[in-house]
């Protein structure tokens, strides 16, 4: 029993994995492209929470269609920040950045707070379970799993096949060249930080579909951790990277909750959460190009 | 061709403002009625950005984990204050004891992480030391040390210890503590840039790879910088926080919220400066000494959006701007 | 006399590409050398090699005899290197004086100075430089010119043995290069530095600078001799004029 236990945690993992990588792929873009570092990644995590929250319990919609709304959401959010705050430090030191990026979690958590109470919520969307040849699922994570590799392959398209995505290309390889081949760099700034956004955003919604409970304001710090974590194995400037790396993560996350829920006089949970960190500072240490390559 | 030339004592003549700063402060909280906690407040804050200065203001590298060295000088005196209950007669030798134990905690954390993570460019050392809070935090969580997710609960010990004047240890002279704290921060701050140290620092700060091309060794000189700071952090939560609320555990220390506050009173105030944390800390300490007033649970989203101000239209801080006005005036030497 | 540097078969490779071929070349002390070479030609790369900012995959590079092939790139300044950047690196917000004091507090004479002392060395270099007038302004607000002075104040107050100047004069009006090569020759020539000058193909500074020329071509040494010599040489017309068969001279002296 123990060993199906292990794998039906194992295939959990990597279906939150997928999500997880979804979720880490806006990051990467930004850094990527804008050399940026979104230290207020989770908010916006939180905030495609809150927006599937709501359109659920009010609207009666399910998280399914949300999906779409939260990425328009989020990319509009994405395009205010940018033209408000992070046009403006172009050029400044990394420190700016940093701290702007930061300000702006913040700045979301509270209102958030503000607006709906720090308390938990959750909701309700069960249908029923489907039955693998290892383990049971709950038909919903199957579907934000579904979701995820949707998503990634979408993503992927976009970027090799549109003009906007190959412009995106460019820049990250080479941000002069590409201006000198009359690439608007400047846009392609703005659009790579709404996008990032907007996928972050729209992640939030996977997530919920996952995990449907804990849905508060300040939900997203564990993510952010989780997300750089993700992001450095994969490579950092990479987004491909960070969806196989987040496969692995929630693999490795899971395998290792089962594995210290065997120890005694240990809170798993916790030692997790320190497992992330632990991986993140052994990454940044020996591998910080990533264990798949990226720049 | 006279530019101003430091030597000898003249080259601390910039603490004369900030000294000058902490004895008002000091006298109206002693003299005047009622004032003693807003002082302390204000004392706090300032404390806290010289500590925090040391390092984020002179490498402009920022530490998002830094409220784990402030938990870990908690914790110090907590274990101290508790343990060393049994031993009434070491008097205040104990709180020394705490004061101690909460340095050598947070110097030993910053050893271990900033060797690691200062060894990588600023914004992957930003990411590593996203987590260090949280992980640190959940490590006491989760190994279930020092009291796990309940803490450590010592007014009882500190009755015990002290008797009587248990309260007013808590209530007056831990906030004489922070202020004394704040002096010498104040006065090694100064020192570092007057010496070598600080000349380092500034080259790494404007340009690493010229730094190390120029015979500086960064990441000795980041470290320092980073041990320094941590070491001033532990020891104003072990008096500070601990000494003043008599309990410590997880959920509380490790917040986020800390780290927030001292980036936005060392970026209000003027980061790298010697005055700025001083301003920084007035300004800070009356705004959530009146916001608590007005508008509680306000905070952080009136300070969040002033942060993204400071940020964008003037980075240098009031005593930054100061600074730029004074050039060339007799003022230049004192605002530093 | 043993060489100040010495490079013995160094070979840097970028994945297939070869920058740096089985490169053997000596300084001398107090010497003047001009590496001369088109971009691409690996000098660059030679430079990041001896001032360690790579290390080569084969091959040693000897400093005073002992071997600095490893040796991390901040402790070669305390051995007496020094080094220019071709777009000068000023650390913008510290004054002039600060950042000449820089060179000083952390070269060749590192433990022996104060911190006063390193301040009244910058002092010293700043005036041979003639641009002590500027002394506290902020080092970001000074011109292209005055920055070039600068960062020249800042690596002879490193009391190096051994300047590696990159690229000097890049970019700058006639008038301004004649000026500065004779001041770098006259400083050169009071301090005993054995001095590095990089150029792409700016003659004249060559010519009023450099005892001896090194002309590099593919990673590889074209020709290495005296100054006069090295100028009227076929094989460095050649390079410069771009004539098909120049692969296949070899790398002699």
């Amino acid at each position: 029993m123990l060993l199906e236990q292990l794998a039906g945690n194992l295939t959990q993992g990597l279906l939150l994995g997928a999500v997880y990588g979804v979720a880490t792929m806006g990051l990467s873009l930004i850094f990527g492209v804008l050399r940026v570092v979104n230290v207020g990644h989770g908010a916006f995590i939180m905030a495609g929470a809150f927006i599937t929250y709501w359109l659920f319990v009010l609207l009666g919609l399910p998280p399914p269609a949300a999906i779409p709304i939260a990425l328009v959401i989020g990319i509009a959010l994405g395009l205010v920040f940018f033209y408000l705050i992070m046009r403006r430090l172009i050029g400044a030191p990394e420190l700016a950045t940093l701290l702007a990026t930061f300000a702006i979690g913040i700045l979301l958590e509270e209102v958030a707070k503000v607006l709906w109470g720090s308390e938990f919520r959750g909701f309700n969307w069960a249908l029923g379970k489907i039955a693998l040849p290892i383990t049971v699922i709950p038909l919903t994570k199957l579907y934000a799993f579904l979701g995820a590799i949707a998503i990634a392959v979408l993503v992927y398209l976009w970027f090799k096949k549109t003009r906007a995505g190959t412009a995106i290309r460019t820049v990250v390889e080479d941000a002069e060249g590409a201006r000198v081949c009359g690439v608007n760099v400047g846009r392609v700034y703005g659009t790579s930080f709404a996008v990032g956004i907007g996928l972050t955003v729209m992640s939030g919604v996977l997530l919920t579909m996952f995990i449907p409970v804990g849905i508060n304001p300040y939900m997203g710090a564990g993510y952010t951790l989780k997300a750089f974590v993700i992001a450095v194995l994969g490579g950092l400037t990479s987004p491909w990277g960070a969806f196989y790396a987040g496969l692995i993560f929630g693999l490795v996350e899971n395998g290792s909750y089962t594995l210290f829920s065997l120890l005694p006089n240990v809170e798993p949970f916790a030692l997790t959460r320190f497992l992330s960190f632990a991986i993140l500072l052994g990454l940044l240490l020996w591998k910080p190009t990533g264990l798949l390559g990226g720049k | 061709m006279a530019a101003p030339r430091w030597s000898g004592l003249m080259k601390y003549l910039p603490l004369l403002p900030v000294y000058a700063a902490y004895i008002i402060l000091l006298l109206l909280g002693l003299y005047l009625p009622g004032m003693w906690q807003m002082v302390a407040l204000v004392l706090f804050y300032a404390a806290v950005g010289q500590a925090f200065n040391v390092f984020i203001g002179m490498t402009r590298y920022v530490d998002f984990g830094y409220v784990a060295f402030i938990a870990l000088g908690s914790y110090g005196m907590a274990i101290a204050i508790s343990r060393l209950a049994a031993f009434p007669q070491l008097g205040v030798g104990i709180i020394a004891i705490g004061l101690i134990l909460g340095v050598v905690m947070a110097v030993l954390l910053s050893i271990a992480v900033g060797g690691v993570a200062l060894r990588l460019r600023g914004a992957y050392f930003a990411i590593a030391t996203i987590g260090v809070s949280e992980g640190f935090r959940y490590f006491i969580d989760g190994a279930k040390i020092w009291g796990g997710s309940e803490g450590i609960i010592f007014s009882r010990q500190l009755k015990e210890v002290f008797g009587p004047t248990a309260n007013s240890l808590s209530t007056f002279w831990a906030d004489v503590l922070v202020l004394l704290i704040a002096i010498v921060a104040a006065f090694v701050t100064i020192h570092y840039m007057r010496t070598r140290v600080g000349y380092a620092l500034t080259a790494l700060r404007e340009d690493e790879d010229a730094a190390k091309v120029m015979g500086i060794n960064v990441t000795k000189y980041k470290i320092i910088a980073f041990v320094t700071s941590a070491a001033f952090a532990g020891l104003i939560g072990a008096s500070a926080w601990a000494l003043k609320t008599t309990y410590v555990f997880p959920a509380d220390v490790f917040l986020i919220t800390y780290t927030v506050e001292a980036i936005v009173i060392v970026m209000l105030g003027g980061a790298g400066t010697l005055l700025g944390p001083v301003v920084g800390g007035l300004v800070y300490g009356l705004s959530k000494y009146w916001l608590a007033i007005a508008l509680p649970g306000y905070q952080l989203l009136i300070f969040a959006p002033a942060l993204l101000v400071i940020i964008v239209t003037f980075p240098q801080g009031i005593v930054g701007v100061v600074k730029r006005k004074v050039k060339g005036t007799a003022l230049e030497r004192y605002i530093v | 006399m043993t060489a100040l540097l010495r490079l013995e078969n160094v070979t840097k490779r970028f994945g297939g590409l070869v920058a740096v071929d089985s490169m053997n070349l000596d300084v001398h002390h107090g010497e003047a050398l001009g590496i001369v070479g088109p971009n691409g030609s690996g000098k660059t790369t030679l430079y990041n090699v001896i001032s360690g900012v790579y290390v080569p995959d084969e091959g040693k590079v000897l400093f005073e005899g002992a071997d600095i092939t490893r040796v991390p790139i901040y402790r070669r300044s305390p051995m007496g290197m020094g080094r220019t950047f071709q777009i000068p690196r000023p650390f913008a917000s510290a004054s002039v004086r600060e950042n000449v004091a820089v060179g000083a507090m952390f070269g060749s004479l590192a433990d022996k100075l104060s911190v006063d002392q390193s301040l009244e060395m910058a002092d010293h270099y700043l005036e041979v430089m003639g641009i002590s007038e500027h002394r506290d302004k902020p080092a970001g607000n000074l011109t292209p010119v005055e920055k070039k002075l600068m960062e020249m104040a800042r690596a002879f107050a490193m009391k190096p043995k051994l300047l590696l100047m990159d690229e000097a004069m890049a970019g700058m009006h006639p008038k301004d290069i004649d000026g500065i090569v004779s001041l770098m020759k006259r400083i050169q020539r009071e301090e005993g530095v054995a001095v590095i000058s990089m150029v792409e193909h700016i003659m004249r500074a060559v010519k009023g600078f450099a005892d001896r020329v090194v002309v590099i071509h593919q990673g590889r040494k074209l020709v290495d001799a005296p100054t006069a010599e090295a100028l009227s040489d076929q094989r460095v017309v050649d390079v410069y004029l771009g004539r098909p068969n120049v692969e296949e001279s070899d790398a002699t002296s």
